[in-house]
């Protein structure tokens, strides 16, 4: 179900493209709003964790919301939500970080993203216990993908990024495990607003 | 994997659809990303520097058209982008030459890398804390040498940084080093590229201009490279006028200093030091969009550790409000304090407002309040029951440098608030006190909450023309609140006390 939501996403998405082909250009508006799906692999891992575990796929949705610095670079937040259906229940983690997103080229629509933020995770692959258990993570995010009509007022972008959460101690209803990082791959498209 | 794969493969094929639609117009009015890499990477290519002889014309600058302005590099994207790669390629053929197992990379650990994503690396605190930064400055500067602005030169220092940890390297991707790099490796490059500027003068000719340039290529080096390359070390034009500073004030100083630890109170013998404090810019005042145009640094040789000491704030933004009374600023910093007391460092990014009044014609006084974030920070920390690091390291089997731990410190997150009373003479300070408070919480290693607290009264009086003495007393102190079953709490405290002869060289 999930899948096909996310499926149905990309392919709005891939239509809207055209569609506003004969939007005006951003006539100086310094806002910049992306928003968009992606495809997710998550693998969680630790330190001292001797099992290897398992990569989880799934959908996720990205937004970003913020300021256009300059016509090669904008600046705000980024919302990046992950839920995954495992046999046990559902992990979520939404990432929520500062990010800086910048084109070297300006008649090139190659852009690079990196950012900081937090990330809460809602449950946690393989830990699953009775109740919901709720952790804080440090989030990093680095990524790249091509930026296209960037001089429009809605353009599309597709990206390739990787989320990173740092837990540290990640509780679960048996135990503490110390040292855990989930890893979060997504490649996706978005629409971009400006 | 096999549909992650499979989305790639889907999400190339429509990109490179969508690639083709593009308007024909477009490409026929600028010049392909191919086409552009190719000119950039035949510029990378050694140059002959021009040296005209006397009443011999000049050599024609071929980047003339390109240049900002005429001292400033000509703007090259792709070869800034080739440069960082440059600087990888050779760090890694370094490491390969200490031996180090780490550098055997191959496209299978590259596959691996990316297939594991990031994790916590178990390296030496001076390796991470500085040797990281350095190695990032050296991709940031690969950006400004080449043109660019702060902001996409950082982005550049990103790119070296992923790449390195993904490519650079057999061990997986850390992410403690991608932030220390990233974030130190701007901050350091920024400050080396503007203090390198300082030493050069392209308006000189003769051997103290060649002097002077080779000097700052000791401190920049890819910039450094770049400008005998380009031919710009002995062509004659104008400092680009972003690299000359509002203000310059500094100090170099020599002197003893004393440290007691948890146990004692002082040790009897004094560790001798040598310091270099710069102000470059003031920070206290005008409107700025332009990142480091004023920061201020202190660098510690001696005193307990080779680099017991070196912080960097520069000012990312300033606002005068109040008609110049206030000042508000945002700033980035960066730490590294190591000794045998203790070890700390740390990426941070902090608001501030000051606030400035005149005593007198040449007094004034500033009082500034800061408080912000730390992205990452690195605190040295035991485990519960361990009193001392042990003294025998266990000899690593995978070459010179390489770490296989265990870790001594602990790396996390936290917030960081600053007060400070300066007291100025013709806007030099002459007396500074200082609080500062950190919070960590670490992420990795021994699981605590760190809150440390630092105050500092400096005291710089002139003795003779440009020498000075300055005495120094500082207080350190650490409440560490481990996450264990009994919330075990502990208190560590180091007394400083400093004296020193201080020679001006504003």
């Amino acid at each position: 179900m999930m899948r096909s939501s996310f499926a149905g996403v990309w392919c709005v998405l891939i239509l809207l493209t055209p569609a506003v082909s004969r939007a005006q250009e951003a006539d100086g508006s310094r806002l910049w709003i992306v928003a968009g799906g992606a495809s997710a692999t998550v693998r969680g891992d630790c330190q001292t964790c001797e099992e290897d575990y398992p990569y989880r796929h799934g959908g996720s949705i990205l937004a970003n919301f913020g300021y256009r610095a300059n016509p090669r670079m904008d600046v705000g937040a980024e919302i990046f939500w992950v839920p995954l259906e495992t046999a046990s229940g559902t992990l979520n983690t939404t990432h929520i970080d500062a990010v800086a997103q910048f084109r070297p080229w300006r008649t090139h629509g190659f852009f690079m993203k990196g950012g900081a933020g937090m990330a809460f995770v809602r449950n946690w692959v393989d830990t699953l216990g009775s109740g919901a258990i709720n952790s804080k993570a440090l989030s990093i995010v680095v990524g790249g993908g091509w930026a296209f009509r960037t001089e429009q007022r809605v353009g599309f972008q597709l990206f390739a990024s990787q989320h990173a959460g740092a837990l540290g101690d990640l509780k679960t209803a048996d135990s503490d495990v110390p040292d855990v990082m989930g890893n979060y791959w997504s490649i996706g498209a978005a629409l971009v607003f400006r | 994997m096999r549909r992650l794969v499979r989305s790639v493969t889907w999400t190339v094929l429509l990109f490179a659809l969508l690639i083709h639609a593009a308007p024909v117009a477009a490409q026929e009015t600028e010049p392909s990303f191919l086409s552009r890499a190719i000119e950039s990477a035949s510029l990378f290519e050694l140059s002959p520097i021009a040296h005209p002889a006397k009443g011999e014309q000049p050599a024609p600058d071929p980047y003339a058209n390109i240049r900002p302005c005429a001292g400033c590099p000509p703007r090259g994207v792709g070869r800034a982008f080739l440069q960082t790669t440059v600087v990888n390629v050779f760090y890694g053929i370094a490491n390969l030459v200490r031996g180090q197992v780490t550098a055997r990379v191959t496209p299978k650990t590259w596959w691996e890398n990316m297939e594991n994503g990031w994790v916590w690396d178990l390296d030496d605190f001076v390796v991470n804390q500085i040797g990281h930064p350095y190695q990032g400055s050296n991709y940031y500067n690969a950006g400004r040498a080449n043109g660019l602005s702060f902001y996409e030169s950082a982005a550049m220092a990103a790119f070296g940084s992923a790449t390195w940890e993904f490519y650079g390297e057999t061990n997986k991707p850390s992410l403690n080093d991608f932030i220390n790099t990233t974030l130190g490796g701007i901050a350091i490059g920024e400050v080396l590229h503007r203090v390198s500027w300082l030493m050069r003068d392209p308006t000189k000719s003769g051997s103290g201009r060649l002097w002077s340039e080779i000097g700052a290529t000791v401190l920049d080096p890819v910039t450094g490279y770049n400008r005998f390359r380009r031919g710009d070390a002995s062509r004659i034009a104008e400092k680009p006028a972003d690299m000359v500073p509002s203000t310059l004030s500094g100090f170099m100083s020599a002197g003893v200093l004393w440290r007691g630890t948890e146990h004692e109170p002082f040790e009897g013998a004094g560790q001798p030091f040598m310091e270099a404090d710069l102000l470059y810019g003031d920070v206290l005042q005008g409107r700025s969009r332009t990142p480091y145009d004023a920061f201020s640094m202190t660098l510690r040789f001696g005193g307990g550790a080779p680099v017991s000491e070196a912080r960097l704030i520069g000012r990312l933004l300033g606002q005068p409000l109040r008609n110049g009374k206030f000042q508000f600023s945002i700033a980035q910093s960066y730490d590294f304090q190591k000794n045998d007391a203790y070890s700390f460092g740390a990426q941070s990014f902090d608001a501030g407002l000051a606030f400035t009044q005149s005593l007198s014609s040449r007094i004034g006084l500033s009082l500034i309040g800061s408080g912000g974030l730390t992205v990452l920070g690195a605190i040295d920390s035991l485990p519960l029951g361990v009193e001392e690091v042990p003294v025998d390291e266990p000899e690593s089997s995978a070459g010179q440098g390489v770490s296989e731990g265990p870790r001594f410190y602990d790396y996390g997150p936290g917030s960081k608030f600053t007060l400070r009373a300066l007291l100025l003479h013709d806007r030099v300070p002459f007396a500074v006190a200082l609080y500062e408070g950190r919070q960590l919480y670490s992420l990795d290693g021994v699981r605590a909450n760190h809150f440390l607290q630092h105050a500092r009264l400096d005291l710089r009086l002139p003795l003779r023309g440009p020498i000075g003495l300055g005495v120094a007393g500082e207080y350190f102190s650490r409440h560490t609140y481990y996450q264990d079953e009994a919330r075990t709490e502990k208190i560590f405290r180091y007394p400083q006390f400093r004296t020193y002869l201080t020679w001006d060289i504003s």
